[in-house]
């Protein structure tokens, strides 16, 4: 290999990261956007839990829904009903009837927990950055955001939370615990 | 001809013994700062209890830390670096700041020993039945959002025992949490508790730690720090202070006025000998008494100070052109004894109170001014010998007018009855009930500890139901049989919440019981793979389960021990606790709402409700009835000595009509400047009994010509200007205890003088 061609190489790789960059920054905008536009409403969702306890995952079935501007709702049909419900700057949890409120502020793992929720379906990137570093892959038909936890006492619990989807629908959530355990939500 | 025949060799030989008294005194004395010294003494066993709970109670060595003055981010993470500095720190027995790591100590001693302690631990529940249905609960928990929360224990507790406790426990009454630690409702503090290795009250050891806690700080961060100890460690400080500036000032202010009436470097320096020699004195002698003098003694010691420098002026000032100090001493020395005789017997009251304090001020009062007084009869004339000392002439029209006049006896006797009346009907309003009050602490830290407290949630302890027994084990026992019937009188409203010892620390039987509940290994296991049949698990997950319960059949019972370096160890420390032989288990009670029937509800033979608020209420109730009764036989003893002394009933009443007077013109004046009186008030009137009394032996001593009357006036305007001087400045302390004194002293002497001069004798 010439010295010339080597140097040529390093100028495309150069300027293919900083056009990689720049495309990301684009998406990034272009699917919040996207995202910030796209009707709310309810959908139905399945989740399955993978564990290191579990020989196969575990079901659970319920629905979605988003209320702009902040009301997110994940409501468990099966196996066990169970509601959580963030508006505002509370977390309700219903659970036999009981619900419990907790507000977001006081642990870091919930306000993560929320921020991931509707940072995406809100089309907030700010937001997501506040808590999450974000990377994002695959094209506008097809897109992947890996969310990573900024601050510790979530990274103890939380390893990433990656969503995906296509153009303004979220298809997938997956939540990538720390031990190993993962859940990952289906939207259908 | 002896060498002390010499003047030079007598001022050398009296500078030589102030000298080495100061040097023994500095070198030998102790100093100690334990403020339960000026606690009442304890009777009862209640009043114990409360004494014990002040020194070393449940919130004696906690710390209380709030830090500000950054974004609610910025203070979470400053809290966490704190906590992690602070756990390693050997001045500290644990930290507190909410975070789950904070307590990862504790919840380790909960987790190892949850089959002791769950009160669910019983044989059905880990049948191969009970296993299915706590397995089938594990695997809804884990399918579930929140499963996250318990995951890291699931296989280790698939029963949830932990859980269980924690929630029997129930959950302690603790601050909003943000960022996962605690701050205030509005997140512009942050908190965390610090449990402190030293006592409450070693104000050093407590300094040490709080230097720890700024030394921690992150930059950019304010922590305010509160508590027994932070008081103890910031009055010290105050004191030093106080004392410091205080002296200062009012050393310079007393030479100053002593400039201007001596106008003589020598006569100053001899008006101070007497004072020097009677405070070293006294100190030295407390010293051996009892060991060691209290740091609020010596600050008391002031008091001394303000009266023992009146003595060298009495017998100065009233010498004739051309007489020597030991004539006119011989002139004035049977008044000047019986105004040291009766400061002797009013100081007496102080000197048996059985606050051990105060009888420490009395003793050191008694010794310091008879110390005092006999120097200024003998000593300085000796110094002085044959030396004749002359004052410019002050003149003080003021005096003559009130003296000549007849209108300052009535207005005199008008005042004291206005003040009698107005006592009368403020009455019991101008007393001072509140045990705080003692507390050497500004009021406005103990505001800001209030204030941090409530927004803390952190409950103030003061009533609790106290269950006693011989050993620690039927104290405790006595103690668990209140769970049920506080749970009914919370559901009935009569409390709000409570928190029993006795459910950390269950009898050895139960715990012995709740472990023959679990199954021997071999049958354990049987049923765990009995109860996986049919459910998604894998065969191994719950391996660590069987570990656990292994281990937790072969682990020590719970004791006291067990929790030590917890929070809940501390607690248990303060909650049960052995007192004159007895052990007592304290059930603390939060929110209550009707006292009485809640006492007649738990009360039974080693059992009863105990407010200490009341107690201590009590206590000063006692006290001051102890003080009213030694006041009272100290004055019956002073009118005695007066009327022997003057050798007339006449002339004895007429030295102490005017200083009755006069106390009740003070007392009335504090308390309409809304000032509440206190013990440290009626040591500051015994005080102004003993200047008052010397004001009105001097000014009720016939004079031989209007020359001596003029003196006497000279003199005694010296004194109460010194005193008044003195005592202003102590006003402006930032300490109570010494605003209350300088306040009541100042106007105390005011009023003495006034009221003596209208008693003034005609030649």
């Amino acid at each position: 290999v010439s010295a010339l061609a080597f140097v040529a190489r390093l100028l495309l790789l150069v300027a293919g990261s900083t056009a990689a960059h720049a495309a990301e920054a684009l998406d990034m905008g272009r699917l919040m956007r996207a995202l910030a536009a796209a009707p709310a409403g309810k959908v139905e969702f399945r989740e399955l839990k993978h564990s290191s306890l579990l020989a196969t995952p575990v079901e659970s079935r319920g629905t979605l829904s988003y209320r702009r501007p902040d009301v997110v709702e994940k409501d468990v049909v099966a196996p066990r009903p169970e509601r959580f419900r963030i508006e505002g700057d509370t977390l309700s949890v219903t659970r036999a009837g009981k619900t419990r409120s907790i507000p977001l502020a006081s642990q870091p793992v919930l306000g993560a927990f929320a921020a991931s929720l509707r940072g995406v379906l809100a089309g907030d990137e700010k937001l997501l950055r506040e808590y999450f570093r974000v990377a994002l892959s695959g094209t506008e038909a097809d897109w992947r955001l890996e969310l990573t936890p900024i601050d510790e006492e979530v990274a103890r619990l939380v390893a990433a939370v990656a969503v995906s989807g296509h153009a303004a629908r979220v298809a997938v959530i997956e939540v990538r615990e720390a031990g190993g355990d993962r859940s990952v939500l289906q939207v259908r | 001809v002896s060498a002390f025949a010499r003047p030079a060799a007598r001022y050398l030989a009296a500078l030589a013994v102030v000298t080495i008294l100061a040097f023994i005194a500095a070198r030998e004395v102790r100093i100690e700062t334990d403020f339960s010294a000026f606690l009442p003494p304890t009777a009862t066993q209640e009043e114990r209890l409360l004494v014990s709970q002040l020194r070393e109670g449940l919130v004696s060595r906690l710390m209380l830390v709030a830090l500000e003055g950054a974004d609610d981010r910025t203070l979470a993470r400053a809290s966490r670096a704190l906590a992690s500095r602070l756990a390693s720190d050997p001045a500290f027995e644990f930290v507190a700041n909410g975070s789950r790591e904070g307590l990862a100590t504790q919840l380790d001693v909960l987790m190892r020993h949850r089959y002791d302690l769950s009160p669910r631990v019983e044989p059905s529940r880990f049948t191969a039945e009970g296993l299915r249905a706590a397995l089938q609960q594990t695997l809804d928990d884990l399918a579930s959002t929140a499963g996250i929360l318990t995951r890291d224990t699931v296989a280790r507790d698939p029963t949830g025992e932990l859980p269980a406790l924690l929630m029997a426990m129930g959950a302690p009454a603790s601050p909003t949490t943000r960022h996962g630690v605690w701050f205030s409702a509005d997140g512009r503090r942050a908190f965390l508790l610090a449990q402190t290795r030293a006592a409450g009250f070693d104000s050093e050891g407590q300094d040490a730690a709080m230097a720890q806690v700024r030394g921690a700080l992150a930059p950019g961060v304010n922590a305010t720090l509160t508590g027994p100890g932070a008081f103890a460690a910031e009055s010290r400080r105050l004191i030093r202070a106080d004392t410091r500036r205080l002296g200062l000032w009012s050393s310079a202010l007393i030479l100053a006025l002593l400039v201007v009436v001596y106008r003589s470097p020598l006569a100053i320096g001899l008006v101070l000998v007497p004072t020097a020699l009677g405070l070293l004195a006294g100190v030295l002698v407390v010293h051996a008494a009892f060991g060691a003098v209290h740091a609020i003694t010596l600050a008391f010691a002031a008091t001394l100070v303000g009266e023992s420098i009146d003595y060298p002026s009495y017998v100065l000032l009233n010498a004739q052109p051309g007489e020597t100090a030991r004539r006119a001493a011989r002139r004035v020395g049977g008044t000047l004894m019986l105004a040291v005789l009766t400061t002797v017997a009013s100081a007496s009251a102080l000197a048996l109170s059985s606050f051990q304090g105060l009888a420490q001020l009395g003793l050191l009062t008694m010794v310091g001014v008879v110390v005092a007084g006999l120097a200024a009869r003998f000593l300085i004339p000796c110094l002085l010998d044959d030396r004749v000392l002359t004052f410019p002439r002050l003149w003080l029209p003021a005096f003559d007018s009130l003296a000549r006049a007849r209108w300052p006896s009535f207005a005199a006797m008008a005042a004291v009855a206005l003040a009698a009346v107005f006592l009368f009907m403020k009455h019991p309003g101008w007393w001072e009930n509140d045990l705080a009050s003692l507390s050497p602490v500004p009021a406005h830290l103990r505001a800001l500890d209030a204030e941090l407290r409530r927004e803390m949630a952190a409950p103030e302890v003061s009533v609790f139901v106290a269950s006693t027994g011989s050993s620690e084990a039927e104290a405790l026992a006595n103690a668990s049989q209140l769970p049920g019937t506080l749970e009914k009188a919370r559901d009935e409203g009569l409390l709000r919440g409570f928190d029993s010892p006795a459910r950390l620390l269950p009898a050895q039987e139960v715990q012995a019981e709740r472990r023959a509940a679990l199954p021997p290994d071999g049958e354990l296991s049987q049923n765990l793979r009995a109860a996986l049949r049919g459910l998604p698990f894998r065969p191994d997950a719950f391996a660590p389960f069987l570990q656990d319960v292994t281990q937790a059949r072969a682990a020590p019972f719970v004791t006291r021990a067990t929790y030590d370096g917890t929070p809940i160890g501390s607690r248990l420390q303060a909650q049960v606790l052995s007192l004159d032989g007895r052990w007592i288990a304290l059930t603390s009670i939060t929110g209550i709402t009707d006292a009485k029937r809640l006492s007649e509800r738990v009360a039974g033979p080693d059992t009863s409700l105990v407010d200490l608020r009341q107690v201590s209420n009590a206590m000063l109730e006692g006290f001051r009835h102890e003080a009213m009764r030694q006041a009272a036989l100290g004055a019956l003893a002073i009118v005695a000595l007066l009327a022997i002394g003057l050798r007339s009933g006449r002339r004895a009443l007429r030295v102490t009509l005017p200083v009755a007077g006069a106390l009740l013109l003070t007392v009335a004046t504090l308390a309409a400047l809304g000032h509440r009186i206190g013990v440290f008030h009626l040591v500051a009137l015994l005080l102004v009994l003993g200047i008052g009394l010397n004001y009105a032996l001097f000014f009720e001593r016939p004079p031989e010509d209007e020359a001596e009357r003029e003196r006497t006036r000279l003199a005694l305007a010296l004194c109460g200007a010194s005193t008044v001087v003195t005592f202003g400045i102590l006003a402006t302390s930032a300490t109570p205890v010494l605003r209350a004194i300088g306040a009541s002293v100042a106007i105390g002497a005011t009023w003495s003088l006034l009221l003596a001069a209208t008693g003034s004798r005609k030649p």
